[in-house]
Formats: C-alpha cells, sequence, structure tokens
C-alpha cells in the first residue's frame, strides 16, 4: 500500500472535504488566470489604442519659440538628422518608435498645405516593436481629404512639387483637423522639396510605457534627452500620456486589491479543509502511528493529497478562468473584445504555485495531524 | 522479555495533575499471556501504551526485548512497533476507506525489508520480507484462517463487529509480531465473537507469542498464566 494509493482511497473517502478543496483552488486560479487574461487583453488593446491616437512626445531643437510653435503645430528651427541616429542608438532610454520629421507651410496649387516628412520608425537596440504608423516610401505621397477633394486627386495621381515628382499612395479619410491640409511624403523627399538636406525639426516619439503614476515621467525623459541631446527639448502630449498610464494602471489596481484577498480566503479554505480533515482521521492517524507510520509518511498523506489539490485545481482554474475571461471579459473591459486569447504560459505557472500554494496552507494541519498522541486518540470511543 | 522499572506516569490537566501510573514494575516473560484488570481509569490502557512504546512515562524506564524504549529515537521507536508489537483495539480502529484486505497489509509498509531475514525468521516472517505481492498473499491467509476469506473485499463499514475485531486480530498478526497488545478487544462484541477472538489471541499465544490484554471482564482470565490487578494506577496484586 502506497502513500499515493492511501492519499487516492482516502479523496474517493471523503469526496466532499476534497471537492470543497478543490472547489477553493479551482476559484482563485480561475480568477487569477481570468483577470489575468483580460487584463492582458486590456493592456494590449489600451497599447493598440494609444498607438491609434498618435506619438505623445515631440523633440524639437531646443530654441524652438514655443509660441510660434503652438501656432505653426511645428518648429521653425531644424536640427541635424544625425540627431536620431545618435538618439535611437542608446539603449537606455525610456523613448520608442522614433520618426524623423520635416514639416514646413508651403503654398501649392494656391493652397496653403502642411508639407510633412517622415522617415520610417526607429526603435532603440533590444526594444524592436511593430511600427505604430505606415511607411511612407521614397516618391509617394498620402494626401489629406480636403486636399484630394478640392484638387480631384486620387490614389496614382501624379503631383509635381515645387519640382520633386510624387506618386499619391492614398488620399486619406477625413480627419476633422490638420490633417486633412497635410502631405505626407518620404523624409529625404520633403528635404528635397525645402532645399532643407539632412535636416529635421522634429523626433515625434512615444514613451515606454514603464512609467508608475507616481513617477514624473516628463522629468526623467527630459534628463535623458538632456544627456544625450543637449539641443533638443522634449515635449509631452499630456493627456494623452496620463490616459495611458491612467488605463493601464487601472488593471493594475484591480490585481492589488482583489487577488490578495482571493488568494487569502482561499488559503484559509483550504487550511480550515484540512483541520477538518485531520481531525476526522485522528484515530486512523493514531492507528498508523501504532503500525509504526513515522511523521514523515504521515506528514506526507496530507501535503500529498494537497499537491494533489493543488494540481487539479490548477488545470480546471486555468480552463475555467480562461473561459470566463473569453466569455465576460469583453463586457468587463470594454475594449478588449477582439484581444482576449488564452495564456497558456499560466497554465504551466499555474501548476507549480498553486500546488505548493495548497501544500502551504496544509502544512499548519499536517503538523497537528503528527503530533496527535496517538495513545490519546486510539483511547477515545 | 517486557521490563517496567519504577514507571510513573502522569497526566497534566487544567484542574490539576492525574496520575495514570504510580511506580509500576513488572516483568513479563515471553511467551506468557498476562490479563491486566481493573475498573475503568485505573490505568490499564496507559500501562499498554507505555509498553507499546507509544506513550513516554513520567519517569521510569521501559525495556521491550532488552530495549530501553523511551530512549530510541522517534523513528526507531516507530521500526521497533512495527517489527515487534501487534495491536488489538476495543473500537477495531480499521482504516474506513480501505477494505479489509488493505487494512491488513496496511502494517507492511512499515517492516524494514532486512529486519526479518537479520533475526533469522527468514520468508516466514511476513511483513519484513513480505514483497506486495507476498503481502497480498500472507493477508488472504491470515483472513481465511480468521474466517475473513469472503470479506477480504469488503469495507469495515460492511463488516459486523465480531468480523472487524477479527480483521483487527490479522492486521496485528500480520507482522509476525513478538508481542501481541490488546485493549478490551471484546468490549463491543457478543459473548460468542468474544469467546472466539479471545481464542486466536490464546492461539497465538500458544505459537510462542506474548499476549498483554486489558480488560475489566472475567473471560480471559481462564487463558491467563498471570492476572494483574490494577487500581488508581497502581499494581494491587499479581500473579
Amino acid at each position: 500500500m502506497t502513500i499515493l494509493n492511501l492519499i487516492f482511497k482516502e479523496i474517493i473517502h471523503r469526496k466532499i472535504n476534497f471537492i470543497l478543496g478543490l472547489l477553493a483552488v479551482l476559484i482563485a486560479v480561475a480568477l487569477f488566470i481570468s483577470f489575468f487574461t483580460a487584463g492582458q487583453a486590456s493592456s494590449r488593446e489600451t497599447t493598440r489604442l494609444m498607438r491609434d491616437m498618435g506619438f505623445n512626445l515631440r523633440i524639437i531643437p531646443k530654441k524652438t519659440d514655443m509660441s510660434k510653435f503652438w501656432m505653426a503645430g511645428f518648429s521653425e528651427h531644424t536640427m541635424p538628422e544625425e540627431y536620431i541616429d545618435t538618439f535611437a542608438s542608446q539603449k537606455d532610454i525610456s523613448y520608442n518608435h522614433l520618426v524623423a520629421t520635416l514639416q514646413a507651410k508651403i503654398l501649392w496649387r494656391d493652397v496653403e498645405v502642411i508639407l510633412t516628412g517622415l522617415e520610417p520608425e526607429r526603435c532603440p537596440p533590444g526594444r524592436e516593436k511593430p511600427p505604430m504608423s505606415f511607411e511612407i516610401k521614397q516618391g509617394t505621397a498620402y494626401i489629406g481629404y480636403e486636399l484630394a477633394q478640392r484638387l480631384e486627386l486620387k490614389k496614382g495621381s501624379t503631383i509635381d512639387i515645387r519640382g520633386k515628382t510624387l506618386t499619391v499612395e492614398k488620399a486619406l479619410s477625413e480627419s476633422g483637423g490638420v490633417d486633412d491640409i497635410r502631405i505626407q511624403c518620404h523624409l529625404r523627399d520633403a528635404q528635397d522639396i525645402l532645399n532643407l538636406k539632412g535636416q529635421i525639426n522634429e523626433i515625434k516619439a512615444i514613451d515606454c510605457l514603464c512609467f508608475a503614476l507616481t513617477d514624473d515621467p516628463l522629468t526623467v525623459l527630459r534628463k535623458e534627452l538632456d544627456a544625450v541631446l543637449p539641443e533638443a527639448k522634449t515635449i509631452q502630449m499630456k493627456p494623452m500620456a496620463e490616459a495611458r498610464a491612467q488605463t493601464r494602471q487601472l488593471v493594475r489596481n484591480v490585481f492589488a486589491v482583489i487577488m490578495p484577498i482571493v488568494v487569502v480566503a482561499c488559503g484559509a479554505w483550504i487550511g480550515v479543509l484540512a483541520i477538518m480533515n485531520v481531525r476526522d482521521r485522528q484515530q486512523e492517524i493514531g492507528i498508523m502511528r501504532a503500525l509504526g507510520y513515522d511523521s514523515g509518511r504521515i506528514t506526507l498523506l496530507f501535503l500529498g493529497k494537497a499537491v494533489i489539490i493543488g494540481l487539479l485545481g490548477a488545470a480546471a482554474g486555468f480552463f475555467i478562468g480562461t473561459a470566463m475571461a473569453l466569455n465576460f471579459g469583453p463586457g468587463i473591459f470594454k475594449v478588449t473584445a477582439k484581444a482576449i486569447k488564452p495564456e497558456y504560459v499560466w497554465l504551466a505557472w499555474s501548476l507549480i504555485v498553486a500546488p505548493v500554494f495548497t501544500a502551504v496552507s496544509s502544512f499548519i494541519p499536517a503538523m497537528i495531524a503528527i503530533t496527535y498522541d496517538p495513545a490519546v486518540t486510539l483511547r477515545e470511543e | 522479555m517486557v521490563v517496567l522499572e519504577n514507571v510513573v506516569k502522569t497526566y497534566r490537566r487544567r484542574r490539576g495533575d492525574v496520575k495514570a501510573l504510580s511506580d509500576i514494575n513488572l516483568q513479563i516473560e515471553k511467551g506468557e499471556f498476562v490479563v491486566v484488570c481493573g475498573p475503568s481509569g485505573s490505568g490499564k490502557t496507559t500501562l499498554l501504551m507505555t509498553i507499546a512504546a507509544m506513550l513516554q512515562p513520567t519517569s521510569g524506564s521501559v525495556c521491550v526485548e532488552q530495549n530501553d524504549l523511551y530512549t530510541m529515537s522517534i523513528r526507531d521507536r516507530a521500526k521497533f512497533r512495527a517489527e515487534n508489537i501487534g495491536f488489538v483495539f476495543q473500537m477495531f480502529h480499521l482504516v474506513p476507506y480501505l477494505n479489509i484486505i488493505e487494512n491488513v497489509v496496511l502494517a507492511c509498509r512499515c517492516v524494514s525489508p532486512l529486519s526479518a531475514v537479520a533475526d533469522g525468521k527468514g520468508g516466514q516472517q511476513a511483513g519484513g520480507v513480505a514483497s506486495r505481492d507476498s503481502g497480498a498473499v500472507k493477508a488472504n491467509e491470515l483472513l481465511k484462517q480468521l474466517g475473513l476469506a469472503k470479506r477480504a473485499f469488503h469495507r469495515p463499514s460492511e463488516l459486523s463487529a465480531g468480523e472487524k475485531q477479527r480483521a483487527a486480530i490479522a492486521r496485528a498478526l500480520f507482522n509476525r509480531p513478538k508481542i501481541i497488545l490488546a485493549d478490551e478487544p471484546t468490549g463491543n462484541l457478543d459473548p460468542d465473537n468474544a469467546a472466539s477472538v479471545i481464542g486466536y489471541l490464546s492461539e497465538f499465544h500458544h505459537s510462542g507469542g506474548t499476549v498483554i490484554l486489558a480488560t475489566h471482564g472475567t473471560e480471559a482470565e481462564q487463558f491467563a498464566d498471570r492476572i494483574i490487578h490494577l487500581h488508581n494506577g497502581s499494581i494491587d496484586n499479581s500473579g
């Protein structure tokens, strides 16, 4: 008769105790997995939404007159294009998705337009991520809605700006903003058109999503920029950045408040069940001691059962939690409907952590079991 | 074989100390059938548990087979108990979720594979050398001898009191112990079953085993080599 054999037979005999224990682990794991799965999805969705909102950091020449900058929407000064090479090669910066930009207001076909030259995005070493924005090829242009309507431009149209010929790649849909009068082209083309070779007047960027609400991101970001590019300064689009951080923090807060309560409650639940189990089995423990079972084997009987409860509860909890996240997640985290998917790496973690958790919860009851005096329990009628 | 010298056992209780055994000096020879008599609370069970290496006396020494039990480590004491002592209790104490044969084999788990060989009893010494399969064979034989062959795969809850006690005797005999300690083994049985249980213990005694039986009845006295009367934790007289 092996210990494992004894454990399984006891489980079958005292089904209710086992099922209640299993239920405790299952609920804890299911809640954790459902919150985590939906929370992860929420985080991914937040990132995507923020990406869609655009860059929230703008690096411009330090000498920029901010009054003029806000009136025009861009800096009247330029800086060397090499600045982005220098900055993008830094490993420990909190910036990402760096885009070298050159903007200017020009008169084209009797219409005032904003010409914006963009280079493909760059990421610091080791933090490569998919680009947030579309890439513009040299010789092509994206035309704002208002311009396309007024000048009857569409995909495939050829335009000439100050002697530079570009093919319209896309006529953009209405944005309701300044983008409707913007012509976007590759940075090289814009530099040719504006006769500003090797110059840019802005680096667009996004912060690293690594700041807590208590941090002052702008101070950190400016310090980092000063250390590398003292001739430039950073502007943060605060409402956008704060919305982003707050959304992320919301999910963390749910975890921080609810999960400890769930874990403590389930731990206590399992502990109480284990104590009840030990009390029920006093005489059985007594006879085993009388038959020569030592403390180690008695402990194994209880901890082994706890580990089995942990393993089964973790497996069932993972699948139920994932199903909950898939079914109810979109209702709780409104923006995550499409982003929720099973996080299988957490199945492995659940199978490791839950048995340890149940074993720890059952440890004191197991110790109580081995301290029972068999001479007393065997005497009881 | 069993020697108790100046054994005192005092239980510490909130309302004051209770002296369960008071200066017990006792020697029980190998192969003796000893009945310990006395009213409830006289210290019979305490005496048995002390001899069983399960209850450390407050003072004094207990030697079984020349082993001073309470100078041994807890682990060694458990091993000694598994190899040398069988138990029969008034309440049977069968494990409820195991069938009868599993209850009998339960004792097998605890005896070291070498012990029986080492003491020269070879393969006949059940638990010691029994593999799991031979353990089951031996348990079946025992159950057959005790008239429980048809009950081997029944749960304790499906057995009568007499059958349960016979199953408990089979478990006690499984490791071929040197001593059987029986605490009121007939207390829950009708006269026929009581006689049958005492008969099995007597058989063990005749095969060379030592029996120490605690009871407040008189049904075992005719089989006893010696009767010890306990009163308030002290031996009144013996022999």
